[in-house]
């Protein structure tokens, strides 16, 4: 299993598909800090002691849409990544010379896992980090405490392992084409789900309800969304009590319960645990 | 028994593949599974090294049930489609394998077998810039990498240009020296009938021979005979010991089951007061044997 992982791993170094993903991503935060730049400078006429109220909800929503776009970013790579993790071996016959030798299929379907798991959490990792960086190197007023950004980063990567787990247990049952058209779909569904939780919790009336509802469904479907607006509320929800930062198209007031969580550390085990059963009982 | 099948079937929604299977292979044998396309061959390869699972029947490799790990640690396998990580040098897929198979020091070992397969010179270019022959010839390298008891080779010359055939002739003679056993699956007859023991056809699933290739082939041995002043009371006696006789333009010919039959006929037809000028024995090729086979078995069909 370990052998799987560590060429897993190597595979994706050697094929030089992350020199072109850290060239893009330079470029992602360079007009991200560029934008930061113009719109914490554009009203520099405010300087007091006191920051306003009005200019640390911008800039919280900027620091939140970085993040989104970010957490968009690393889904898109565990689409182009992972996709073909399992079924690509099974499609090209390399599976063949590996799965005669005494190796459990589970393990290298775990070893893959694991691999990939690695690769995003770090990648996912460097880019949350550069995201907050940038927004305290370019002086954002919303205040971020260490303990915070702790655990919003522990938030902002179990959502990329949630989904690879749906992508490895999909690619260890199906085709790599049918296993992206799934995972792009359920990304999708559970992105408008969130959408629409969001909006049922600014109105009040029997669509709040149904929208809500829709949105639970979604999450269950895969919780991705949940977990961000989760890493959301984590980093901007203050002592303070300024909990009202992690609003906005980005957020959201509407917390995820501790039964989801609950649910997504059963959701990734399920998922495994079924792609590899499911992996260990097909014909090759 | 080293390899032994019983009712050993696979099948694919109830078509294809192949049927009953009863197979028993000794140790040190090198096993020929021929067939036409589409017979099955590979199909009971691929269910023998565990990749397909059986819909019926039992195997085991050495004692262990097929498709178990303990079994596994007893096999080689070339695929007939093979295909291996490209982004790789030959030699670091070789350590790859290794490391599947936890090989503590595999560097010696795989001097030995790019040297065995002829790459030496070539272990440090991608698999991607490796001809078609060339991926063939690692991937029977990392067949042996265990020093496994039983290699199963699906068309192992299938991209091989000539020398490389007889290389790999070479080398199934070189494991059977060493107490291997090869499961071999061709359809070059020529090249089975060089190295085989024992051999199996399969036709439509069904294994329609099954044997040491020389008493297969000596099923059929043809003599032909020139004579003249014999009589009826001959041929009948003849007919005892032979069977398919036709008797043409002063030759006779017919099939025996047993080549200690043809010395016995020679003397029946001296004693008999006949004149024997001529007597040719000829046992057939497996192509003979094997076209006759199966193009009986398309005709049942
Ligand atoms: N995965 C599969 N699904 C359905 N049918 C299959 C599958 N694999 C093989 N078959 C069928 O099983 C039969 C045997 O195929 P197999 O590949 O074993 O033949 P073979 O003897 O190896 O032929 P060849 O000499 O062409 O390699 C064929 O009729 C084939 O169509
Ligand atoms: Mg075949």
């Amino acid at each position: 299993m370990l052998t799987i992982t560590k060429y897993t791993i190597k595979e994706m170094i050697k094929k030089r598909a992350f020199l072109l993903i850290a060239i893009l991503t330079v470029g992602y935060l360079f007009i991200y800090g560029y934008g930061l730049s113009l719109a914490f400078h554009s009203s520099n006429s405010f300087t007091g002691n006191v920051p306003d109220i009005g200019k640390i909800l911008l800039e919280s929503q900027l620091l939140s849409a970085g993040l989104y776009f970010s957490n968009f970013i690393v889904a898109f790579l565990i689409v182009l990544t992972s996709v073909g993790a399992v079924s690509g071996d099974v499609e090209s016959g390399a599976i063949y010379a590996l799965l005669y030798k005494p190796l459990k299929r589970y393990g290298y379907v775990l070893g893959k896992f694991i691999g990939l798991g690695i690769i995003i959490t770090v990648y996912s990792t460097l880019l949350f980090l550069s995201v907050i960086g940038l927004n305290i190197a370019f002086g954002t007023k919303v205040y971020l405490e260490l303990g915070n950004i702790l655990r919003a980063l522990f938030f902002f990567d179990l959502g990329p392992v949630v989904l690879l787990s749906l992508v490895i247990a999909s690619s260890s049952i199906m085709s790599t084409v049918n296993t992206g058209v799934l995972a792009v779909m359920t990304y999708g569904i559970a992105m408008i789900g969130g959408i629409l939780e969001q909006m049922g919790s600014f109105s009040t009336d029997a669509t709040s309800q149904g929208l809500s509802n829709v949105g639970i469904i979604t999450s269950l479907i895969l919780p991705t969304d949940v977990i961000f607006r989760k890493m959301n509320a984590e980093l901007l929800t203050q002592n303070t009590g300024l909990s009202f930062l992690a609003q906005g198209p980005f957020g959201g007031t509407s917390q995820p319960s501790p039964y989801m969580f609950v649910y997504i550390a059963f959701y990734i085990c399920f998922l495994l645990y079924y792609g590899a059963r499911k992996f260990e009982k097909r014909d090759l | 028994m080293i390899l032994e099948t019983q009712n050993l079937t696979k099948q694919f929604d109830g078509k294809g593949g192949f049927k009953d299977v009863n197979i028993s292979i000794d140790s040190g044998m090198v096993f020929g599974f021929l067939g036409p396309n589409g017979a099955g061959k590979s199909t009971f390869v691929k269910t023998m090294v565990g990749l397909l699972h059986p819909t019926s029947g039992f195997g085991w490799i050495n004692g262990f049930s097929i498709g178990t790990i303990e079994s596994k640690r007893q096999i080689g396998f070339l695929p007939e489609n093979f295909k291996y990580y490209d982004w790789m040098t030959g030699k670091e897929l070789m350590k790859f394998h290794a490391e599947l198979y936890k090989m503590k020091n595999p560097y010696k070992k795989i001097e030995e077998l790019l040297d065995l397969v002829k790459l030496k010179g070539h272990e440090n270019k991608k698999i991607k810039n490796y001809s078609k022959g060339m991926q063939q010839r690692i991937g029977l390298a990392i067949a042996l990498l265990n020093d496994p008891e039983v290699i199963f080779l699906d068309e192992p010359t299938s991209a091989l240009d000539p020398v490389g055939r007889i290389d790999v002739r070479e080398i199934i003679k070189r494991l059977k020296d060493d107490g291997k056993t090869v499961f071999l699956n061709s359809h070059l007859l020529s090249e089975v009938e060089m190295v085989c023991d024992e051999v199996a056809i399969i036709n439509h699933g069904h294994v329609i021979a099954e044997g040491k290739l020389e008493n297969l082939l000596s099923k059929n041995t043809y003599v032909e005979m020139v004579i003249s002043d014999y009589d009826s009371e001959l041929i009948e006696k003849i007919s005892k010991l032979a069977y398919d006789i036709v008797f043409k333009d002063g030759k006779l010919t017919f099939k025996i089951k047993d080549k200690d039959s043809i010395p016995e006929i020679a003397k029946i037809v001296v004693d008999s007061g006949a004149k024997l000028y001529q007597l040719n024995s000829k046992t057939s090729s497996l192509e003979d044997l094997f076209i006759n086979i199966v193009g009986k078995d398309e005709d049942v069909c």
